[in-house]
């Protein structure tokens, strides 16, 4: 069964320009100029149940613009997206019972609140009972190991507890489809693969479709089976991790990205 | 329903940790009570005296309660944090949850005003009755009706200032207009009566917000009838259906134009 389907997927964004100097700034008021940025072109994929897919490119290339589109926070401009047969801008509240979001920059957890207590308002919030959500609280617990830190606040964890603490947040429902948008940013080697590790179980246990976007090529290595290269809003490549080592025996995956990121003429990964 | 319940009962776990700063603000409400006592002893000379069909003390109750309103509900999630989460992009980090966002801040604004309110009710009843004396006509059996009419007051003001503040989907920054509509509320509705201006601007001032969230509940609170009752109620749901018609038809052509940094 398809999770994702993207069909022509396109947005373009109007940006504001000004010239240079005070002068420039005085003539943006009088005469206010915009640009177009096509951010996404034309953009057709499919991602089955349970696949964990990695899609990549350059910063600016268009990968947060089209998980914000399939998660319906932007609206396409042309062509359309299904994600669980469902349209992200007609039915984004109902398809937010079936999805969940990591953003490794932006924090959904309120750090005053102990993450406990997050869980607990994450529950309510996507309709669980009280039960329910206790079970789910102890059974994710127990996986990413927060027992140490689940009564304290917030804002006193370390980057690598409340990375833990965001993605079980965004599990307690159950999600089928999991965005991880750069989820190990700024994490240390060993809390990197313990993350990688429990999302990689997740996805083994509960069938979870993941989609990563990660400048980590670490990520893509130890948790994905296909990669989406994106670039100036365009899919580049689109093929198995495993058919690329096939093509390049010799080369470890970051110099396989790396190559064809150069026979792309892509800047380098981050 | 419930959802909104516990976005309300971690708001409130969240502020409770910040109740001491609320009482540093007891000062400023102090010295501003304190300036108007002594502006109406003032100008109220003769015992028995009224001004605009209120009494010394029914005057100074009005300025009392109109500023506890003003500043037991001055909190920055309806008008900075909204604004600031267009600006910054974080609203699109807000709004792929299964609420609505703009129940959601005003049920997070609920959640803000319940802790600071009642803390600036005492603290006004006290300093109330130290320094003026109490209400002549004021009776324990009308104070639900009254704190309805408060609680109506503020969530109109709170949908009032969503609204400027989803403007930002379309201008670059919303806080003149709060600026411009803070201060006619704290100017024109918190320091006067409606009475005390001119017979020929009384009607326009009942046609703002003003009516709704500052004169209403104050006006109830120190000359209470059951006329004025029924009148202010019927124009603070008005005004509550009307705006958050408003508030939701911007939200719904605004989300459409997000523009999120980044993406």
């Amino acid at each position: 069964m398809q999770a994702i389907k993207v069909e022509h997927l396109s947005k373009t964004f109007r940006v504001k320009r000004k010239e240079k100097g005070m002068k420039g700034s005085i003539k943006a008021i009088l005469h206010p100029q915009t640009e177009e940025i096509r951010a996404v072109k034309d953009v057709s994929f499919v991602v089955e149940e349970g696949e964990v897919l990695a899609f990549i490119g350059p910063n600016g290339a268009g990968k947060s613009t089209t998980i914000k589109m399939l998660t319906g926070i932007l609206y396409p401009d042309g062509g359309c997206a299904k994600v669980l047969g469902m349209d992200p801008t007609k039915k984004r509240r109902q398809l937010a019972y079936g999805i969940g979001t990591v953003f490794g920059q932006k924090e959904q957890l309120w750090t005053h609140l102990t993450p406990y207590d997050n869980f607990r308002f994450f529950g309510a919030i996507y309709d669980l009972s009280e039960k329910e959500t206790e079970i789910r609280i102890d059974e994710l617990s127990n996986r990413f190991g927060l027992g140490d830190f689940i009564n304290t606040p917030v804002r006193n964890l370390s980057l690598g507890q409340r990375i833990r603490c965001e993605i079980v947040a965004s599990l307690l429902h159950r999600p089928k489809v999991l965005f991880l948008d750069e989820p190990t940013i700024g994490l240390d080697p060993v809390v990197k693969e313990t993350v990688r590790e429990l999302i990689r179980q997740m996805n083994r246990e509960e069938h979870t479709t993941i989609f990563l976007t990660s400048h980590d090529v670490g990520d893509i290595e130890k948790l994905c089976r296909r990669i989406i290269i994106v670039n100036d809003g365009q899919i580049v490549l689109d093929d198995s991790v495993e058919h690329l080592k096939h093509h390049y025996p010799d080369h470890s995956l970051e110099e396989i990205i790396t190559e064809i990121y150069k026979a792309k003429e892509l800047t380098a990964v981050g | 329903m419930r959802k909104y319940r516990v976005i309300y009962k971690s708001v409130l776990m969240e502020n409770l940790q910040y109740a001491a700063n609320v009482a540093m603000g007891f000062f400023s409400y102090f010295v501003f009570i304190y300036i108007f006592v002594k502006l109406w002893e003032y100008m109220y000379r003769m015992p028995g005296e009224r001004i605009a069909g209120y009494t010394k003390e029914q005057m100074i109750w009005y300025v009392m309660m109109t500023e506890m309103i003003w500043f037991g509900s001055n909190v920055a999630s309806v008008a900075n944090e909204v604004a600031g989460d267009i600006r910054s992009g974080d609203i699109a980090y807000r709004i792929n949850k299964p609420y609505h966002y703009t129940l959601y801040i005003l049920t997070k604004y609920t959640g803000e005003w319940s802790i600071r309110l009642p803390m600036y009710a005492v603290f006004a009843a006290v300093i109330g009755m130290v320094m003026v004396g109490p209400l002549p006509k004021f009776g324990l059996r009308e104070v639900p009706v009254m704190a309805l009419c408060v609680i109506l007051g503020l969530t109109i003001n709170a949908v009032f200032k969503l609204c400027i503040s989803l403007f930002s989907f379309w201008i670059e920054d919303t806080t003149p207009f709060q600026w411009l509509y803070d201060k006619v509320i704290l100017v024109v509705g918190t320091i006067f009566p409606i009475e005390i201006f001119p017979e020929i601007l009384q009607p326009l001032f009942k046609l703002t917000p003003i009516y709704t969230v500052c004169y209403g509940p104050a006006k109830l609170i120190v000359d209470f009838s059951p006329e004025k009752c029924v009148e202010i109620l019927a124009a603070q749901l008005l005004y509550l259906v009307g705006g958050c018609g408003v508030m939701l038809l911007v939200y719904r052509k605004g989300v459409k134009k997000l523009y999120v940094n980044g993406g």
